[in-house]
């Protein structure tokens, strides 16, 4: 049988689905007849839920347009000359 | 800016020749995972803008060094990983989390809960506002100190996976697993506790 103590040394590794067949299936039978380890496994998974909601998709248009100007600002300020182009690609080469 | 989806193999020649199109190419297939990615790791926008400008420059001065070894994609999450993370260790040291044992619901002798654990990610929506804990996880995130946030953001808000991680923080697989789980329960902690105090 396993204790409370027990499924929360083995918590990570079950939410991380790297738990023997046979360990997960006594630690969902412990959840099955304790209310508090399937809360404390609940709200786990809920917090994981919430952070993965944190990812932002999105990038402003006015930073888009940002980054542009700053690279191109860089790139033409800082065209390598001829002779450097040739070094890095022989360096590149060794 | 319908750039079209270039595979590595044909943007990595094309950038190397400093083609113009390929640029932008490049800029429009990642800069808002990289802007995302620094924005998270960083917890700030201004921090977040100067990584994304920092990075793409690396990218475009190093891409002749760029041998192929590692996919284009993790070398360009690895670059800004790492940016992000200077600018979070810049900035003044947040106190230390608790200990995994403090984390968690108190124990008895025998080793079993000895205290009600109330589940509030079965609450509705009108006893607990989801968008107020949305807000709440977001300011909890920037409670934690840096090489837990750093676990966290990558595994849990980007979805990379645990070797991704691993490889683009060069942690252990060990370490990567303490700090994610020590992270994690920090978080459920501080929304249990606002759960606790704000649900009808
Ligand atoms: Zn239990």
């Amino acid at each position: 049988m396993l204790r409370c103590r027990d499924v929360g040394m083995l918590l990570y590794e079950y939410i991380e689905q790297r738990l023997e067949p046979s360990v997960s299936q006594q630690l969902e039978q412990h959840l099955a007849d304790c209310p508090g380890c399937l809360a404390f496994i609940n709200t786990y998974k809920q917090t994981m839920r919430l952070s993965s909601d944190l990812r932002c998709r999105d990038i402003p248009p006015e930073l888009q347009q940002k980054l542009r100007s700053f690279i191109k600002t860089k790139l033409s300020s800082r065209r390598p000359s001829f002779w450097e182009r040739l070094r890095s690609h022989l360096t590149g080469l060794l | 800016m319908a750039a079209t989806q270039l595979d590595d193999q044909q943007l990595i020649p094309k950038l190397q020749a400093r083609d113009e199109a390929a640029l932008e190419a490049l800029m429009a297939q990642y800069q808002a995972r990289v802007f995302g990615l620094a924005l998270r790791l960083s917890g700030n926008r201004q921090d977040a803008e100067e990584v994304l400008q920092d990075v793409f420059l690396a990218v475009f001065q190093k891409i002749d060094g760029f041998r192929g070894e590692a996919k284009l994609s993790s070398w360009i999450y690895r670059i800004t990983a790492n940016a992000a993370l200077m600018k979070l260790r810049k900035r003044p040291k947040v106190q230390q989390i608790p200990l995994e044992e403090e984390l968690g619901p108190a124990m008895t002798d025998e080793g079993m809960i000895a205290e009600p654990v109330v589940d509030w990610s079965r609450l509705p929506n009108d006893e607990l506002d989801r968008k107020e804990l949305g807000q709440r996880i977001e300011q909890a995130l920037n409670l934690l100190p840096a090489d837990y946030r750093s676990v966290v953001v990558l595994r849990d808000v980007e979805g990379f996976s645990a070797q991704e991680a691993c490889d683009m923080l060069s942690l252990s697989e060990a370490a990567l697993k303490s700090r994610l789980h020590r992270g994690r329960l920090f978080l459920r902690k501080q929304l249990a506790d606002y759960a606790m105090v704000h649900h009808a």
